[in-house]
């Protein structure tokens, strides 16, 4: 399988765009914050999106008015997206474009509100009448109709590896010649239900995350918006870069906990090299999941050193936006693509001392190196894993 | 063109507990009865914390496994449902606006949407690919269809469970439904497994069309209930032959799903 990656963006607390993210990248200056949002009272840090709320939806779209479809529309306009979907819908035709997006919590805030002022029959108010925000298919239904785009179009829920997922189904679609092109993303926004949900299991950190390190003590919400257009090897011969591999796989372990020997991660990494053909020492640079939570970090450590031996250096990018659960693996894959654009592998953010398994591999500071081919993790709840393998397209 | 068979199939509604009452209700022999919920493929300590949600689902994913007569171990998974666990949302909703702190850490672990092939792979030893998906009035459509290019691109398996629980009270003015319905199918390549009972040819197309009308059960009235569009698939299975439907993709989409059944599925339950 070989399918070529047009154009991506991405919008987190580490920029919104492209250049931005790279700036913060570059100057190792984190995007987190002091928890600020209204009504939630937790001493953490979050990686929050500038200006969300303020953003108008087109006239056509208000009626889909929720944090996540204004995020998701911010992240729409970035490094000349629409535009592109533009000339590609001119080329093949909308109806030979799928959608599919990613999301953990899709809309969820905007029932969160809801709920706050419900009728005196229980019912939901007038305003917040929306069938198609609350719902799980929010994002992918929102973008669908915000870009134009007429192929099939749905919306994967598998926590934290959702919007790494959607390049594996987009891949099948294309292979399979449903469709000839696939916009792929991921979004999720900051809201009640995870700041809450993820304080309950004691996993977020009153300190700024420090994935990888060993003190590190948990992990920070953040948000974020990203997509790329993946199409037939042939629509886009300029492409630099090509979708190698891509491997999903289960735990079967525990709903919260990741397998202690990291089983279903190492089973994920291998399918993925598998399916693109190339040895472990193939790969460059792997950017982790590295959540900064004690389980995953010394996890993720461990199914490192089982799949890689001294070549691959890796890092993880939370600290710069925190974890944005649903959008994590479209974040960090368009992070790990401007990775390979630049030839410049960003060092974890905040480790200074790493997990003694990945010492040999986890990177505390950028480093300048060209990366051929890279790989990206993403692992959630429900012990559901992905992994995704990336290539320079001319070399 | 998508050429897959089916290999085997699962259902429970609070009035069918397996596909041979859902025939019967179809065929008009029997008053369909309540029926209880406890999946057995869930191990005792587990069902505790399951949700009602999951329990649905391994409840029909375990009868479509059986009755294919598959290893569930071997199989991929797609879960497709527009509301998932709707009891979970309104727990946390209501949790969150009135103390946010005292959220329970199961409930919240347990609202993932996938949160049913997550236990499903802890009590099968499934380490296979999981999915979880959400197509709003295209849920029935795309889980069918993704479950297929899966099945075929993949050379593998594929078990598609649809489901929706019955509305609750905040939800009605968008979302009514007082029933509760769980679907599951086996996927597999053509030719690939000796318990396949029906081969379908699936063609998607820029006609527009609704999905069909629902086949009479009793008196049941499915209302909004999203999974309730996969029963017209399902009664092509139940009928010898050959027979042809539409299923919607997008208001400007749709598929044609081609369906021969040459042999019955396998009782579910020996």
């Amino acid at each position: 399988m070989r399918i070529a990656i047009g154009t991506y963006t991405a919008t987190s607390a580490a920029g919104i765009g492209l250049a931005a993210m790279w700036e913060s990248l570059s100057a190792r200056r984190t995007g987190l914050r002091r928890n600020d949002i209204d009504g939630c009272d937790l001493d953490t840090w979050i990686g929050r999106v500038d200006g969300v709320e303020d953003v108008s939806l087109p006239s056509q779209l208000t009626h889909l008015q929720s944090r996540n479809n204004q995020l998701a529309w911010l992240g729409l306009q970035q490094d000349g997206m629409l535009e592109s979907l533009t000339r590609l819908k001119d080329q093949i035709g909308a109806e030979r474009v799928g959608v599919i997006m990613g999301t953990s919590t899709s809309s969820i805030g905007r029932t969160e509100e809801a709920y706050t002022q419900l009728l005196p029959s229980g019912f939901m108010s007038e305003a917040f009448r929306q069938p198609q925000v609350h719902n799980l298919h929010s994002p992918g239904h929102f973008v669908a109709e915000a870009t134009g785009l007429a192929g099939p179009s749905m919306t994967v829920s598998t926590a934290c590896s959702s919007s790494a997922k959607v390049f594996a189904s987009a891949s099948r679609w294309i292979n399979h010649g449903l469709v000839d092109a696939v916009l792929v993303g991921g979004i999720d926004s900051l809201c009640m239900s995870i700041l809450y949900g993820f304080n309950s299991l004691e996993l977020v950190s009153a300190n700024m995350c420090r994935p990888f390190d060993r003190r590190r003590d948990g992990i920070n919400i953040g948000e974020g918006a990203g997509y790329a257009i993946l199409t037939r090897e042939d629509l886009l011969p300029d492409a630099r870069f090509r979708l190698l591999g891509y491997g999903e796989s289960a735990d079967a372990y525990h709903m919260s906990h990741p397998h202690p020997e990291g089983k279903g991660a190492v089973m994920a990494m291998g399918q993925a090299l598998e399916r693109a053909g190339l040895s472990p020492d193939d790969i460059d640079y792997v950017n982790l999941h590295g959540t900064a939570s004690q389980a995953n970090d010394r996890i993720e450590a461990q199914a490192l050193a089982q799949t890689f031996t001294g070549h691959t250096q890796a890092s993880s990018t939370k600290a710069w936006a925190g974890h944005a659960l649903g959008a994590a693996g479209i974040l960090e894959a368009v992070t790990t693509l401007e990775a390979m654009t630049h030839g410049m592998m960003p060092g974890t953010l905040n480790c200074e001392e790493p997990e003694p398994d990945s010492a040999y591999a986890v990177l505390t500071d950028n480093v300048e190196r060209p990366i051929r081919n890279a790989m990206s993790n993403s692992f959630g709840f429900g012990g559901n894993n992905a992994a995704l393998v990336f290539g320079q397209a001319h070399d | 063109m998508t050429e897959f068979d089916v290999a085997g199939v699962g259902v429970w509604s609070e009035h069918f507990s397996s596909w041979e009452q859902f025939c019967s209700v179809l065929a008009g022999d029997v008053s369909p009865e309540p029926c209880a919920l406890k999946p057995e493929t869930i191990p005792a300590n587990e069902r505790r914390r399951a949700p009602l949600s999951v329990k649905m689902a391994v409840e029909v994913m375990d009868q479509a496994c059986r009755s294919a007569g598959l290893e569930p171990a071997g199989l991929a998974t797609v879960f497709a449902s527009v509301y998932g666990d709707i009891q979970i949302t309104d727990y946390m909703c209501r949790t969150l606006a009135s103390a946010p702190r005292t959220v329970s850490p199961t409930k919240f672990h347990n609202s993932v949407h996938n949160a049913s092939t997550g236990y499903w792979s802890m009590a099968t030893q499934a380490h296979g690919p999981a999915n979880a998906i959400s197509a709003y009035s295209c849920s029935a459509s795309m889980a069918l269809l993704e479950g297929a290019v899966q099945a075929v691109e993949e050379s593998i398996p594929v078990l598609v469970a649809m489901q929706e629980m019955a509305s609750l009270t905040a939800f009605k003015p968008i979302y009514d439904t007082e029933q509760a319905l769980s679907t599951a199918l086996v996927l597999v390549p053509p030719g690939s497994c000796s318990s396949a009972f029906a081969t379908v040819r699936l063609a998607t197309s820029g006609d527009s069309h609704d999905y069909p009308d629902l086949p009479a059960t009793a008196d049941i009235d499915w209302s909004d209930n999203f999974a309730a569009k996969m029963l017209p698939f399902l009664q092509a299975l139940a009928t010898p032959g050959e027979s042809r439907l539409h299923m919607p993709l997008s208001a400007h989409s749709s598929m044609s799903l081609d369906v021969t059944v040459h042999g019955a599925a396998e009782q579910a339950r020996a």
